[in-house]
């Protein structure tokens, strides 16, 4: 099976998030940037997908040149080669233009089986990328997957999802297809020395805008203009009860009842 | 038009729409009230006539069903076909569905068929004169970001939970109903069900429960958890947990609330010895009443809360506890 998984390098979870003068993005400049939590599910599935059905694994990610360590660490972990899309044009690109150039490399790479992301990023986080690839590579998908199964030889997959209210359902889905993976579908691996050693020999490919022919002109570029960033009022209006935790709990109900008037 | 898809159960769980259709239709109410552009409720299903009665009740200028067997189980393909055909023939202003696990799974889908821009979790409309300005979140609910659509009609979007009120609701008597026929010859079905499940055994379903009470790792031990149990009980609520909870295996998965575990969007949300990461926020936002119970008067969870009490849980609770259960018996 080819297989490649998506990783998006989004601003460490650590550091200070400041808005940018425009007020149309954040100060990214200096941010180290780490794989989206959920893409390292998505890499680790892809692994154990080729370690029970053979085939190769692909790293992709869209995004600066510094963030090439993001594809070092996963061909690390074991993915057999990298593709990154760096390109002035893809930056503060929405989900449909990051959708749109996934497509156009995957496509330029000679398609796949199965691509894999993360369920949402940790940035934008609407969930809406991987959807939006199989739509533009023509594929069937499964989102929110919390278990993967192969049949090659078949071409089908059989995934479960989650849905709401603790249910799940199974689906049966033929390949190609995009998936996109929910946290905690695995446990990921640490890369190992050897990993990193063999790193350094796999194939990294680096491609631009009009190597993918991916364009901002003829309307592949971003579908929603963002307008402001801003940091939401916390109106902090906490009550805080006193007294001692019989009085407390006591007032506390009141107000559940006559002012919240939510029990 | 405005076309609010709502969300029915359909299939294995009974023909009902789900609680959260309020909430959309609130949504698509508030856009219509400040455009002027009529609002209609969309229903996908097969036997849908028990459904459209349920929306009649809500202030609509239309109903439309699109009723077939194509549409009988839930399924990606034939979703995002039919909303093709429904936009084609008629291009509305603006397409909405929940920002759900079935929202996220087929919208997006259509959004990029179309080229038309897509805004995922909306929590705030704006019209600025002809202008739309949708506001989502984005950084793990840090930051609000503003987008406005770049291309024409339709834009399609999905609500996120809890933002809008669904006692909002505007009532009034709907009578114009359309049944709309699809031609589902092209259709090609390639996501099938096999089989719905429960995902974790004897899980209450937090994301619709309208009160929970949450533990978080002030409790110290997994024994403790009971008083968080008594506590639910006397409240008739559902239990909850926050990530390191769960992470040490004092309660299975299915319990966690946050990024990523479940969002919930009770009226009452008790923290228990929860200091309210950042992740652990995100789930909770759409809770309408939070207290917090926490040793730890700087602990974030007291910024959302709306009542705090600042003291040991091991003395609060139990007196909580035991108050309602007094209460109850009186």
């Amino acid at each position: 099976m080819k297989i490649i998984t998506c990783i998006r390098p989004v601003p460490d979870p650590a550091s200070r998030l400041v808005i940018n003068e425009s007020k149309t993005w954040i100060k990214d400049h200096d941010l180290s940037m780490v794989a989206n939590e959920a893409d390292n599910y998505a890499l680790e599935e892809a692994l154990r997908l080729k370690e029970k059905h053979g085939g190769e694994v692909i790293a992709i990610s869209l995004g600066r040149a510094s963030d090439a360590k993001l594809l070092r660490a996963a061909v690390a972990m074991g993915a057999d080669r990298a593709i990154h899309l760096v390109d002035d044009k893809f930056r503060n690109t929405d989900e449909f233009a990051v959708a749109d150039a996934l497509a156009k490399a995957i496509h330029l790479d000679g398609g796949a089986d199965v691509v894999l992301t993360g369920v949402q990023s940790d940035d934008l986080g609407s969930g809406a990328t991987g959807v939006m690839l199989a739509e533009l590579l023509g594929w069937a998908h499964a989102t929110v997957v919390i278990a993967v199964d192969a049949e090659p030889e078949k071409g089908t997959l059989t995934v479960k999802r989650e849905l709401e209210g603790g249910m799940a359902e199974t689906a049966e889905l033929p390949t190609p297809a995009v998936l996109t993976i929910q946290y905690g579908i695995n446990q990921p691996r640490y890369a190992s020395l050897k990993g990193i050693m063999a790193a350094k020999r796999k194939e990294f490919k680096v491609w631009n805008a009009a190597e993918i022919g991916w364009t901002d002109s003829d309307g592949s570029g971003r579908l929603t203009e963002i307008r402001e960033i801003h940091i939401p009022e916390k109106k902090s209006q906490v009550e805080i009860i006193s007294g001692t935790p019989e009085e407390a709990v006591t007032t506390l109900v009141e107000k559940l009842r006559k002012d919240a008037k939510v029990i | 038009m405005i076309l609010a898809l709502i969300e029915h159960s359909g299939g294995h769980a009974g023909n009902r729409i789900t609680s959260n259709t309020n909430e959309l239709l609130s949504f698509a109410q508030r856009i219509g009230r400040d455009s002027g552009i009529p609002v209609a409720a969309v229903v996908f299903g097969f036997n849908t006539s028990g459904l459209v009665e349920e929306l009649k009740s809500r202030k609509l200028d239309r109903i439309i069903a699109v009723d077939d067997p194509e549409l009988a189980e839930y399924s990606p393909d034939a979703y995002a076909f039919a909303l093709k055909s429904l936009a084609s023939a008629e291009p509305p202003y603006l397409v909405a569905t929940m920002h759900s696990a079935r929202g996220i799974d087929f919208m997006p889908r259509v959004a990029a068929s179309l080229r038309h821009p897509f805004v995922g979790g909306c929590i705030d409309v704006e019209r600025i004169g002809e202008r739309l300005l949708l506001t989502r979140q984005i950084f793990n609910a840090k930051m609000n970001m503003k987008v406005e659509p770049r291309s024409g009609s339709p834009v399609f979007v999905t609500v996120s939970s809890g933002a809008f009120p669904g006692d909002n609701v505007e009532l009034a008597e709907t009578s114009a109903i359309e049944t709309r026929p699809v031609d589902f010859s092209g259709l090609m079905k390639r996501r099938n069900v096999i089989a719905y499940s429960e995902a974790a055994k004897g899980q209450v379903d937090l994301s619709s429960a309208p009160i929970i009470v949450s533990g978080g790792r002030g409790l110290r031990q997994k024994e403790n958890f009971t008083l968080i149990f008594d506590l639910a009980k006397a409240l008739n609520a559902a239990v909850g947990a926050s990530r390191p909870v769960v992470d040490a295996e004092w309660l299975p998965r299915e319990y966690q609330i946050g990024s990523s575990g479940q969002t919930v969007a009770p009226k009452l949300y008790v923290a228990v010895g929860i200091s309210g990461a950042v992740q652990h926020l995100v789930g909770i936002q759409g809770a309408r009443c939070i207290v917090a119970i926490n040793k730890d008067a700087d602990a974030p969870i007291f910024k959302v809360a709306r009542y705090g009490i600042v003291d040991d849980l091991f003395k609060v609770v139990p007196a909580l506890t035991k108050l309602l259960n007094d209460l109850k018996s009186v």
